[in-house]
């Protein structure tokens, strides 16, 4: 399947204690120290004043990262633009692989102290492309098999299931995926790696 | 999978298609180094598809410059990298919207930039970190729905804009929006008005007094006017020319206090001509058409215009639209209904006041969405489509305060439709107030933003929201602007209180901060600019917002407006209430002060780049030769195609385009029948030598004629590929003209009336 602008939101637990704002200055330091691997940081923007918007943007060449405010919930989603090799299933693991790389670097940011923790019991994945992935039924028979296979391997055998997250033809196509447990995102981390 | 191309293919009007074809070559061309980067840059601004900042790979990052290491070092203009982000500006006419346009706006900006689409301050839309490559498709997914980018930069004619409430105003005199459309649709793409040294900005309001058209502070502003002729009423324009803002605002001057309907587009174009032609190009900070206007005074420049309009060929589309103007109507969605007696939910009383407007036609409303920053999230943008589906119709449009209105509304929805707002996040009121900061992009994307104008705006929304209930009548009803820079994109010469960005140095550091600029008049069309009363930085001025308004209500005579009060009080009286903020603390005191609103890094001016309002200047023939090459290549690519008809036709064609661009030179309005073509490039290029003989252009000149002559019997791959080489080689020759007529400074010819030559094309 010919997709590459592929998505992927890993949900923060207990925001409460956060604001979106206090990211800024992070994706900042990030970008002086272009500690992000395989990408070319370029610029923060600031999206807090919209309701369940973007939050903050840190736009890089190959793919933007953001503390998004979709749906009120806030997360880390990854959202690839440029192409990548490889089968979906290999796109799937490097877009998996990202994500959880930066969220690994928020978890360990000094400036969080501590109060931000990622949980991984239910992870988000989008496809932005309305042409190869229009949101219904068939995208997900398609794109179930590599999803089924990526989840029972970084799962470590753990139970969990796939499910279309709107049936919305007018919103993106995607998809949920739900556990019971929430290993720490190093340890998914180290399983895609 | 089919590509997008595929899937809409016969789905866009045909010319927009072929137009984005054409661009998608031009691409083409230009990754494979055969197009100027210059004529590539103006090409796309055309288009929409402008830089933004740290396009030219430097940024800094707060404790150095970075070097910004994209893969490809290909450029899309001067010192302009390829794959670095960049804007597209969506052309809304008169800001009008439809439901089904939403959501392909929508889509987009999910797509292909960061899921938010940005209302501007001309009724526009932005998208932002958009890629180059993906601009065809995009436009083409736009093109589906009826919207074209085309001339949304550059220098060209922009978006003709309009009151928001046109057709549904109480104290309208007729509604201009069948005009703006008409005049938008005419003046797209119009090759009089390809010619400009700079843009070209057009206003329509329905009436005088107020405010909503701002047609002062255009290029061009037409005013709706009435007035019974033989007992019978006929409607007209006051028209205006030469107003703008930018860094010297100026207001426009009165052109005719009546122009006959069926005379505006006539005189439009007559004035795109005089503009074309005599504008200047060199200097780009004195090209929009006001200093024209004050250069010859506006008699002269009337006078000028007056000519022209008799020199022109009659085009039936001056009157054509005219018969439907009187039926152009309007469907609600629903039946008008008073809203006595409904039940309102919580908020909504307060919403009503400020967001609602009761139309002229009883029992409907327009009700305003208020967007801080001018910004919505797509999901809120097809939430609102919904919305607009269930409650307007196709009657949604955008506003220059950056807000979006829904016009059509029956008022016993009213409650409905402030739950359904409230539940996407687009429940606020205070739409139109002193909350409802106008803001240009600034340094967060304009490569030319000195300071953070929608940091400052968010800020000082945020704070003002906070005690919008209790501020004083007269307070709340001010208007805030800010642009990040003196060239006024955010409308600071109209706003009661406006701000422009500066930088000063304290210490051996940079600190930013905005002029302030009070009193400028957004009633009565944008009537009066406001004046500067010094800088303050920037961190100092929500505090600079509570001084002067709180003295304002404190001193108020009566019903004092705001400008008047700062005419009374005086420019003295009020620098006295600024100069205690004026001065920033040092470093060591609150480095604070250092960085931006909404940026933590240390305040620079390094990123300040080449902004691109200006577009590069490129002549009508330089694009004209563009196109020829263009054609060029596509017949090289048919002929290894094998299609050698198509090779064939392509390369005469091609050298028929670039016999024209050098005959326009002379004679604006030479037909494009093949036959006149030659015959005009004979008489006036060939016959007189001016072609001359740098690169044998009078030897190539011969391709031409013996092509238009004696069309091939049979399409031989030989044949074929013979035309493509000799239209090449054709159009080289063209080039080399070109730049001798520049060199002697022959190119601004005077127009010419038409050679008539009776001898047949070709015949010698
Ligand atoms: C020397 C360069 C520029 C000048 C003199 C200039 C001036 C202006 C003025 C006077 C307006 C609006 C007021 C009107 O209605 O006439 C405007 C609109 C605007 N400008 Fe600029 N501008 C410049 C460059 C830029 C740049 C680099 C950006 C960054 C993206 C920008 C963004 C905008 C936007 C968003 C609008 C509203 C646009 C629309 O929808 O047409 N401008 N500009
Ligand atoms: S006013 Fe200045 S900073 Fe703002 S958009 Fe215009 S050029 Fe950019």
């Amino acid at each position: 399947m010919d997709v590459h602008r592929l998505g992927i939101k890993v949900f923060i637990a207990e925001p409460v204690r956060l604001q979106v704002t206090d990211f800024i200055p992070i994706f900042h330091t990030w970008i002086q120290k272009q500690i992000v691997q395989d990408h070319l940081l370029v610029d923060v923007h600031n999206y807090s004043h919209i309701h369940h918007g973007p939050g903050i943007l840190l736009v890089a060449h190959q793919g933007n990262f953001s503390i998004d405010m979709g749906d009120g919930r806030m997360g880390l989603l990854y959202n690839r633009k440029q192409p990548d090799s490889g089968t979906i299933h290999d796109r799937f693991v490097t877009i998996l692989k990202f994500v959880l790389r930066g969220c690994c670097l928020l978890e360990a940011d000094p400036g969080l102290a501590r109060r931000l923790r990622f949980r991984t019991d239910e992870l988000l994945i989008i496809a932005n492309d309305r042409l190869n992935t229009p949101n219904e039924d068939a995208t997900f028979l398609e794109l179930q098999p590599a999803l089924s296979a990526l989840f029972q391997r970084i799962l470590d055998g753990t139970e969990f299931t796939l499910s279309r997250y709107s049936k919305d033809p007018k919103e993106r196509f995607a998809v949920r995926v739900q556990t019971n447990q929430s290993p720490e995102v190093k340890t998914l981390l180290a399983r895609v790696s | 999978m089919p590509t997008w191309k595929e899937k809409l293919a016969g789905k866009m009007d045909s010319q927009l298609e072929e137009e984005i074809d054409v661009f998608e070559t031009q691409i083409a061309l230009r990754r494979s180094g055969k197009l100027d980067e210059k004529i590539f840059a103006e090409t796309r601004l055309r288009r929409g598809v402008y830089g933004q900042r740290y396009d030219n790979g430097h940024r800094h990052d707060g404790i150095r410059t970075q070097e910004l290491q994209y893969l490809s070092e290909m450029t899309k203009g001067p010192d302009t990298l390829w794959d670095a982000p960049g804007m597209q500006r969506i052309k809304i006419p008169f800001g009008g919207l439809t439901p089904d346009q939403m959501d392909a706006l929508a889509e987009l900006a999910e797509e292909y930039s960061d899921g938010v689409l940005h209302v501007t301050t001309r009724q526009d839309f932005q998208l932002h970190y958009v890629h180059i490559d993906d601009t065809p498709t995009l436009m083409r997914r736009l093109a589906a729905v009826g919207i074209t980018t085309r001339e949304a930069c550059g220098n060209s004619i922009r978006n003709v804009t309009a009151c928001p409430l046109a057709g549904v105003c109480r104290d309208e005199v007729f509604d201009v929006t069948p005009y703006a459309k008409a005049s938008s649709k005419f003046l797209l793409g119009h090759p009089d008005a390809q010619g400009f040294g700079r843009k070209f900005k057009i206003a329509f309001s329905g009436c005088r007094e107020r405010a909503c058209g701002l047609v002062n502070m255009h290029d061009m502003g037409c005013i709706a006017v009435k007035r019974v002729e033989n007992g019978e009423e006929k409607r007209g324009f006051e028209l205006y020319v030469g107003g703008g803002l930018g860094a010297v605002p100026h207001q426009a001057k009165l052109f005719d206090s009546f122009l006959p309907e069926e005379e505006l587009l006539p005189i439009s174009q007559a004035i795109a001509r005089v503009f074309a032609r005599l504008g200047e190009k060199k200097n780009r900070a004195a090209a929009r058409i006001k200093f024209l206007v004050t250069k010859l005074g506006i008699d002269e420049f009337r006078r000028i215009v007056l000519e022209e309009r008799k020199t022109m060929p009659v085009d039936p589309r001056w009157t054509g639209y005219l018969a439907a103007v009187e039926k152009y109507k309007e469907k609600p969605s629903r039946e008008a209904s008073p809203l006595n007696g409904r039940q309102r939910p919580e908020g909504f009383d307060e919403w009503y006041r400020t967001n609602v407007y009761c139309q002229r036609q009883a029992g409907y409303a327009v009700a305003a969405i208020t967007l801080p920053l001018g910004d919505l999230s797509a999901w809120q943008t097809r939430g609102l489509a919904d919305v607009a589906r269930r409650f307007s119709g196709d009657n949604v449009r955008t506003t220059v305060e950056q807000n979006i209105v829904l016009r059509w509304v029956s008022e016993a929805d009213l409650p409905d439709l402030y739950r359904e707002l409230k539940r996407i996040g687009l429940g606020d009121a205070g739409a139109g107030t002193i909350v409802d900061v106008t803001a240009c992009p600034g340094t967060d994307t304009c490569k030319l933003g000195i300071a953070s104008s929608r940091g400052l705006a968010a800020e000082i929304r945020t704070r003002l929201a906070g005690k919008f209930f209790n501020l004083d009548e007269a307070v709340k009803n001010l208007h805030i602007k800010i642009s990040g820079c003196f060239n006024s994109c955010g409308q600071h010469h109209v706003a009661d209180l406006g701000f422009y960005g500066t930088s000063r140095t304290i210490g051996n550091r940079k600190v930013p901060h905005f002029q302030i600029v009070l009193g400028g008049k957004w009633q009565d069309n944008a009537g009066a600019y406001g004046l500067a009363m010094g800088t303050v930085p920037s961190k100092r001025i929500p505090e600079v917002v509570e001084r002067i308004t709180d003295r304002f209500v404190r001193e108020r005579q009566g019903t004092e407006t705001f400008q008047e009060f700062v005419k009374r009080i005086g420019k003295q009286e009020l620098t006295t209430i600024l100069t205690p903020l004026m001065q920033g603390p040092a470093y060591e005191q609150d480095p604070s002060f250092y960085s931006d609103w909404g940026d933590p890094r240390e305040f620079s001016i390094g990123d300040l780049g080449v902004g691109e309002c200006a577009g590069e200047v490129v002549s009508v023939a330089q694009f004209d030769l563009a196109a020829a090459e263009r054609m060029v290549f596509e017949g090289q690519l048919r002929l290894d195609e094998g299609d050698y008809a198509q090779a064939d036709a392509l390369a005469y064609r091609a050298m028929l385009q670039a016999a024209i661009s050098l005959v326009k030179t002379q004679f604006q309005d030479v037909t494009d029948a093949p036959d006149t073509v030659v015959n005009e490039f004979r008489t006036r290029f060939y016959d007189t030598q001016l072609l001359g003989d740098r690169y044998a252009g009078s030897r190539f000149a011969q391709y031409l004629f013996k092509r238009h002559l004696s069309p091939p019997h049979e399409h031989t791959r030989d044949q074929a590929h013979r035309t493509v080489e000799e239209a090449q080689l054709f159009i080289e020759s063209a080039y080399a003209c070109y730049d001798l007529l520049t060199e002697r400074g022959g190119m601004a010819a005077p127009l010419r009336p038409p050679v008539h030559t009776e001898k047949a094309a070709g015949i010698r």
